[in-house]
């Protein structure tokens, strides 16, 4: 049995009258890919939104290794190695891909030399390399996204929770960035995956967690998930046997 | 970095020397020490406003606070000039904090709204208190350093000159420093700041910080330069509005925007106040001296220049919202 | 007895302020803008009052009739022209502008009527009706009250009953939502920069009676109207009302029981206070931003 990294326990979130989560809970190991799917105002974003700390949850409780972080705030979340990117893409706009970067790598060090090779490494990585002296803000989407990744990256996370990572890409770069999250779990970073797209998500995750109507509906592997009438009648509909 | 480093030494050689050249000419050291202080609270409202982006109305209350402390120290225990100054500075960064501490946590309008509330109570308790002289204001006067001779205005240039200089300093150290990239980010995007592991309240009371005990400094040697404080002239709304002004027309979040906004609008303002301007049309003869428009602008350009500087603001918000240094650098360089 | 004269006062002045303040709570509503050049516009309100007195001898609250109309196209033309061009701009730009447009406005009625304060003085301006208990209400003051009850009374049913203070309402509480259900936020925007326009020159003109005419005479009303935004809620129209009153009260009490020197002090220091403990205002939808 793997170490759990993430543990979610009984989480629930109510804004004002409205439930946004309801009792919620699963766990993500070491190493493993997890994603996390459901239509859409389901609740994805808002679990992400409580776990790094934007929200305050109005029941349960978040552990991240072996560490009470129900109340933690955002910042501190990202400096005990857990980050995030956005559905709604938050580049720095005005500066440079670079700086967007080395922004995320002084979560590590103090020295702006030290953290300009992290972020050049990063960006190398993700063959962005050519892209440092743009302005973020004029970026189209797809390397928007692939921004903050790298910006993510840059902090030397232990997990990664990815908000719609593939939304506005095509299906070229979408199986690009999939090896990319493959190369990066394999170098020990464990993913929660917020996803749309089923296929990538299949292709990809180790476990697969369906929300619908705020609560969980089903969780498992893969190939269970999409042999599972529930998730078929819930969420993937007919149009998915046929793809 | 080292760009920044020698053009500011070049300046810092240039400005140095500049009084050499101008022979003793109070008048224009008059306007020369007004630049120098102006580009010095510009530069550190840049800290906090430029680069954080968090646009603080009420600067008037460090400045305030720094002249109000050192007059009332230097007129009553005199414990000398320096330790004057840095009793300014640890009240203004006091009321940094406290500011800070209270709106740092909400975003938006807030911080704007409370700096001024701040600037208003800081301002009508001085006009409210015996110790600051009420609206009589305090005369600091037989104020001695060393063997200098405070009745010339020479050592308030170099004393101006020596603050702009380490504002510039500090603002260039910052600027290439994780502090700096972390003020920048907060400018971007609040939520993206935090979610990469910066402690925004933390940074924005940081560089208010600064920049409040840079503001403090300005207006301790301002009090001494002047000889006479009172609340309209140290702590008025006005101000505030002025320095952020200066900085938006120069250039808001470069090195150099606020020291060129302050050579601009200090210029412009004191071309308009002595009426040169109104005299120029007349004598280059675009306007005719006997008519209503010639009359008009002779008796009342002296008293327009807020009303230009509030067409000029209008007019960069419109036209050029980087400010004139940001519309020549408007990429890469941010 | 000193209670409640100063209940009185508190009240009767309250509501000017309240009628100020909701015409910048409605404009934060709809526009997401803090109008720093508020004070400004009840100058204008308070010359326009003083002008058309001494000039056409027309009464302040019958003036009220032509600057009304008057003012609220001044605003919408000023949205249209200027405000509307940075409303994708940060809120910084948008604060600058409008300090930038009440400089002109506070700086061109110094070049155009000096800085001397002006008195406006009508055959009742300071008559006042004498209570039980040695009370006495001044006219003027009560006037105004009245006034503002029906214009304050005139506005909730527009916001509440027609269909453009509906999607008034709409575009303040989701300016995204409201577009894709057709309602024009650009122009909605205009019409909430008339109508704040309209209430707070109807506020300066209601008080330049009370106060010194002079192009600085808005300052410390935008302050006030800041903090009883605040106080309210930042956008909430009633809650402007409501904070008004408590401000005019918290400010006759400080009067009558502290000193006046220190009565615009503890105003703002409310205002901290509010922020600090609870700054979604007493009944504020939109809390952190």
């Amino acid at each position: 049995m793997k170490k759990k990294l993430l543990e979610i326990i009984s989480l629930s979130k109510h804004f004002g009258g409205n439930t946004a989560i309801s009792n919620v809970s699963f766990n993500v190991e070491e190493g493993l890919i997890v994603g996390l799917i459901g239509p859409n105002g389901s609740g994805k974003t808002t679990l992400f939104n409580c776990i790094t700390g934007y929200y305050s949850l109005t029941s349960g409780s978040v552990m991240f290794d072996g560490h009470d972080i129900t109340r933690i705030k955002p910042d501190k979340a990202c400096r005990i190695g857990m980050v995030r990117t956005w559905q709604r893409v938050k580049p720095l706009g005005n500066l440079n891909v670079l700086e967007n970067v080395m922004i995320g790598a002084f979560s590590k060090t103090r020295s702006a030399g030290e953290s300009r090779k992290i972020a050049l490494a990063q960006l190398d990585l993700l063959g962005m390399s050519e892209l440092s002296s743009n302005t973020a803000g004029d970026l189209p989407i797809g390397l928007k996204k692939k921004l903050e990744l790298a910006r993510a990256l840059a902090t030397s996370p232990k997990l990664l929770l990815l908000d719609e990572i593939c939304g506005g890409l095509n299906n070229t770069e979408t199986l690009e960035l999939m090896e990319t999250i493959r190369i990066i779990r394999n170098n020990g970073v464990s993913i929660v995956f917020i996803e749309h797209d089923m296929k990538a998500v299949t292709g990809l995750c180790d476990r697969i967690v369906v929300l619908k109507s705020e609560q969980k509906l089903v969780e498992g592997t893969p190939s269970d998930i999409t042999g599972n009438h529930d998730v078929i009648a819930a969420y993937l509909g007919k149009g998915y046997k046929h793809a | 970095m080292k760009q920044s480093v020698v053009v500011i030494a070049l300046f810092a050689a240039v400005m140095a020397a500049l009084p050499g050249f101008l022979g003793d000419n109070p008048y224009i050291a008059d306007i020369l020490i007004t630049i120098l202080m102006m580009a010095s609270l510009a530069s550190a409202w840049n800290i906090v406003g430029g680069y954080a982006g968090q646009f603080s109305f009420g600067h008037a209350a460090y400045f305030g606070a720094g002249a109000y402390t050192t007059s009332i120290l230097l007129t009553t225990l005199n414990p000398g000039i320096p330790v004057s100054i840095a009793a300014g500075v640890l009240v203004s960064c006091v009321i940094a904090l406290l500011t800070g501490t209270i709106v740092f946590r909400l975003r938006g309008h807030y911080f704007a709204l409370a700096s001024i509330a701040v600037a208003e109570i800081v301002r009508l308790t001085v006009l409210n208190l015996d110790i600051t002289g009420g609206a009589q204001g305090i005369l600091v006067t037989k104020v001695s350093f060393g063997s200098l001779d405070l009745n010339s205005k020479v050592p308030f240039y170099y004393a101006m000159l020596f603050l702009l200089l380490v504002t510039l300093g500090i603002s260039a150290l910052i600027y290439r420093s994780r502090t700096g990239y972390y003020l920048l980010a907060i400018r971007e995007d609040q939520d993206a700041a935090a979610s990469l592991g910066i402690n925004l309240y933390l940074f924005k009371n940081i560089a208010l910080v600064i920049s409040a005990a840079i503001a403090s400094v300005a207006g301790s040697i301002y009090a001494v330069y002047i000889s006479f404080i009172d609340t309209s002239t140290v702590l008025p709304l006005r101000l505030s509005i002025e320095i952020i002004l200066t900085t938006i027309i120069g250039g808001i979040g470069t090195l150099w925007g606020p020291v060129l906004g302050a050579v601009l609008l200090v210029s412009l303002a004191e071309a308009l106040r002595s009426n040169m301007i109104g005299e120029y049309l007349v004598n280059t003869g675009m306007v005719s001296e006997g008519s209503a428009t010639g009359a008009f602008l002779k008796s009342n350009l002296a008293h327009a220049h807020v009303l230009v500087y509030g067409i000029i603001t209008v007019l960069c918000i419109l036209g050029l919202p980087k400010g004139i240094l940001g519309f020549f650098r408007r990429k890469g360089e941010a | 007895m000193l209670f409640f004269q100063s209940l009185i006062s508190g009240i009767l002045i309250g509501g000017v302020y309240a009628l100020a303040a909701m015409g910048m709570s409605l404009v934060f509503g709809v526009m997401n803008i803090s109008n720093f050049a508020h004070g400004e516009l009840m100058m204008l309100g308070m010359y326009m009052a003083y002008y058309l007195f001494t000039l056409l001898n027309i009464d302040p609250f019958l003036s009220l009739l032509i600057i009304m109309p008057l003012t609220f196209v001044f605003g919408y033309v000023i949205e249209k022209t200027m405000i509307d061009r940075v409303m994708d701009h940060p809120s910084e730009n948008q604060i600058l502008l409008t300090v930038g447009f009440g400089l002109i406005m506070s700086n061109s009625a110094l070049l155009a009527f000096t800085s001397d304060p002006k008195i406006l003085t009508t055959s009742y301006s300071s008559s006042s009706i004498a209570l039980p208990g040695g009370i006495s209400v001044s006219i003027p003051m009560l006037l105004s009250f009245l006034v503002t009850c029906i214009l304050t009374a005139a506005l909730y049913l527009f916001l509440a009953k027609s269909r453009t203070g509906m999607a008034l309402r709409a575009t303040s509480q989701n300016r995204e939502a409201a577009q894709l259900m057709g309602i024009n936020v650009s122009r909605m925007s205009a019409i909430a920069f008339g109508t704040g326009t309209l209430l707070a020159a109807s506020a300066g003109a209601m008080i330049a009676q009370t106060y010194y005419i002079d192009p600085f005479a808005g300052h410390i009303f935008l302050l006030k109207s800041f903090t009883i935004c605040v106080l309210g809620g930042l956008g909430s129209v009633i809650g402007a009302g409501i904070g008004g009153i408590i401000i005019g009260l918290a400010e006759a009490m400080s009067s009558a029981y502290l000193s006046s020197d220190w009565k615009d002090v503890l105003v703002f220091i409310l205002f901290l206070a509010i922020l600090l403990l609870r700054p979604q205002g007493l009944f504020g939808k939109k809390g952190e931003q």
